[in-house]
């Protein structure tokens, strides 16, 4: 049962509270990722903290002391070394949890260690709580704010906020001239928002270096609905109705990378300024 | 001349392969800078020294794109390690703001000896023939995109005869008196020139179906990339014969998959055409790395059914 539960710490992983703040993660984090650095060191010590965590409870639950003692020793060096790494975040470690959990372990008593496994669990915890949403999405998140598009209806370079504006608006164009029923605005409206729609793929090989992941979102199937759409709005006699639907096909694609890329660009965003 | 002779008596002396010891310049076969293969090479290393191999790096595109070097999975083409034929490089530790250097297309850890498309004798670094270097292969580890685009061509032009021409045949070691030892050959272009259309790879007709135009003379997308985005513009000025005027603008590029394939028409609907008296085309360019746009093409269009009248 004492195992069972040494078992279960490492799976409860770190709950968020229903309210909390982000905030901007310390600059003195920047040495440990790129472009300052390609090795994540800070990063790279999480996994091993959370790695010889486990192996510490694996090794208790196999009945291997010794390998649990290595790796309760691996993890304490760890926890301090990284605590001398981001000198803000010092108030976060605490040495003292951290040895009476070696010591815990060394001692071979199951109750003492699930004991010190939750004392220096939290000091984790508390961390995680208040940085790592933070610091994934200020470090690990393209910056769209650097990116810009080349209008090709105006052929202008736009900053992405404003070139997704525009796309918008010609989209909405689009739709206010179609429940008007006025042809020659949906035709010329209409082409404006296909060549926007198309420029956003270039917007995507930026980041995604792999171009099986913008094909999975842009690929063919989004090729094809713009050039369907394209078509119907060079028709002599433009079927609305058939362009409503092509519309919101096309449209699909925007809440897709929407809802992976919006929330986290905002937020970047907001920590940049 | 008295060089020539004594070099000439040691070689009879003592066999070339004693004169590869001597005169090997060990530096040579420890990745050395640039500049050092201009010590022999000088008018290779110029010509590199204005390409976009060199400034692959460096420049401030390169910089911005990747995001100041964050972007990791983009930096091995730009600082490659060593170039193999298909194989996408390692990134290489030292001198990185070189580029595509001279050691990372020419030496070999494999051989730890410089290669190149000709059979040489070289005492100061060892030399190997490797016709890889005739091959589109030795490009395609870094322009994939464009080797697949260029393989779906089928065309037996390579990348080396467009982008690497041969610009003399001179010595392609160009230190006195050592070039005396050596033939001349086919200096190539070491500027990789990125190639301008002209009006004569492109092909235009406007019938009922639209404005087509065909890329009939670049055995590659129009304009390529795999990670930049060069751009064509397209203007096309439909005067109809009521007087009005509508004008029709298009991007092409690489990113937005819509770059001219070879030999496949790209087609451009003309709205009314029935009333339409004539297209004025226009086509510019720009390369990934420039601001400027650049005229590629100028061409007047009449509908084909008034043509015929």
């Amino acid at each position: 049962m004492k195992r069972v539960l040494l078992a279960s710490l490492i799976l409860s992983g770190f709950a968020l509270s229903g309210e909390f703040t982000l905030k901007k993660p310390p600059e003195s984090l920047k040495k440990y990722y790129p472009p300052q650095s390609e090795k994540f060191e800070f990063l790279n010590n999480m996994h091993t903290m959370s790695t010889a965590f486990y192996a510490v409870q694996l090794n208790i639950n196999d009945g291997n002391w010794e390998k649990a003692t290595q790796w309760a020793k691996k993890l304490v060096e760890t926890y301090k070394k990284t605590a001398e790494m981001v000198p803000e975040w010092k108030k976060y470690f605490d040495f003292k949890k951290a040895e009476a959990y070696l010591k815990a372990v060394e001692s071979k008593n199951v109750d003492s260690v699930i004991k010190a496994s939750q004392e220096l669990g939290k000091t984790c915890a508390k961390c995680h709580q208040d940085n790592e949403i933070a610091v994934k999405i200020y470090y690990r998140f393209p910056n769209f704010s650097e990116i810009k598009i080349e209008d090709p209806v105006e052929f202008m370079e736009y900053e992405l906020e404003d070139f997704m504006v525009k796309l918008t608006r010609s989209l909405q164009a689009l739709n206010v001239y179609l429940s008007q029923n006025q042809p020659d605005k949906v035709q010329e409206h209409g082409m404006n928002f296909v060549e926007r729609a198309r420029a956003v793929k270039e917007m995507c090989s930026k980041c995604h270096t792999d171009k099986r992941d913008v094909e999975a979102i842009t690929g063919k199937d989004y090729d094809q609905a713009l050039n369907t759409l394209e078509e119907l709005l060079n028709a002599e006699k433009p079927d609305f109705n058939k362009i409503k639907q092509i519309t919101a096909k096309v449209t699909l694609t925007c809440y897709t990378c929407h809802n992976v890329h919006y929330i986290p660009s905002k937020i970047k965003s907001a920590f940049s300024k | 001349m008295k060089f020539l002779f004594l070099f000439l008596f040691l070689v009879a002396l003592t066999g070339c392969e004693k004169i590869n010891e001597i005169f090997l310049e060990e530096d040579l076969l420890q990745r050395p800078p640039a500049k050092r293969c201009a010590d022999c090479h000088a008018e290779i290393y110029k010509a590199w020294k204005e390409s976009r191999h060199a400034k692959a790096w460096i420049s401030e595109h390169f910089k911005q794109e990747s995001e100041n070097y964050s972007k990791l999975k983009c930096l091995p083409c730009h600082a490659p390690h060593q170039v193999d034929p298909l194989e996408k490089p390692l990134l290489r530790v030292e001198r990185r703001h070189e580029g595509v250097n001279c050691v990372a297309c020419h030496f070999k850890e494999e051989t730890k000896a410089m290669h190149g498309p000709y059979k040489v004798w070289s005492p100061p670094h060892p030399s190997k023939e490797d016709k890889n270097y005739t091959k589109s292969e030795i490009c395609a580890g870094c322009h994939r995109k464009t080797y697949k685009e260029w393989k779906l061509a089928r065309v037996q032009t390579t990348c080396q005869q467009c982008h690497m021409k041969v610009k003399d045949i001179t010595w392609i070691m160009d230190k006195f008196p050592f070039l005396l030892f050596h033939t001349r050959k086919p200096l190539h272009d070491h500027t990789f020139p990125a190639g301008k259309a002209t009006p004569k790879d492109l092909k235009t007709f406007l019938t009922e179906e639209g404005l087509k135009i065909v890329n009939v003379g670049i055995p590659h997308n129009l304009p390529t990339a795999d990670q930049g985005n060069p751009k064509l513009y397209i203007i096309a000025e439909v005067y109809y014969q009521n007087g009005k005027k509508r004008v029709i603008r298009k991007i092409l590029s690489p990113q937005s998959n819509t770059a001219l394939r070879y030999l496949e028409p790209y087609n451009i609907k003309i709205p009314k055409y029935e009333e339409v008296e004539k297209v004025v085309l226009k086509i510019y360019r720009r390369l990934a790395w420039k601001k400027e746009r650049e005229l590629i093409l100028v061409d007047e269009l009449k509908p084909f059914k008034l043509a015929e009248k």
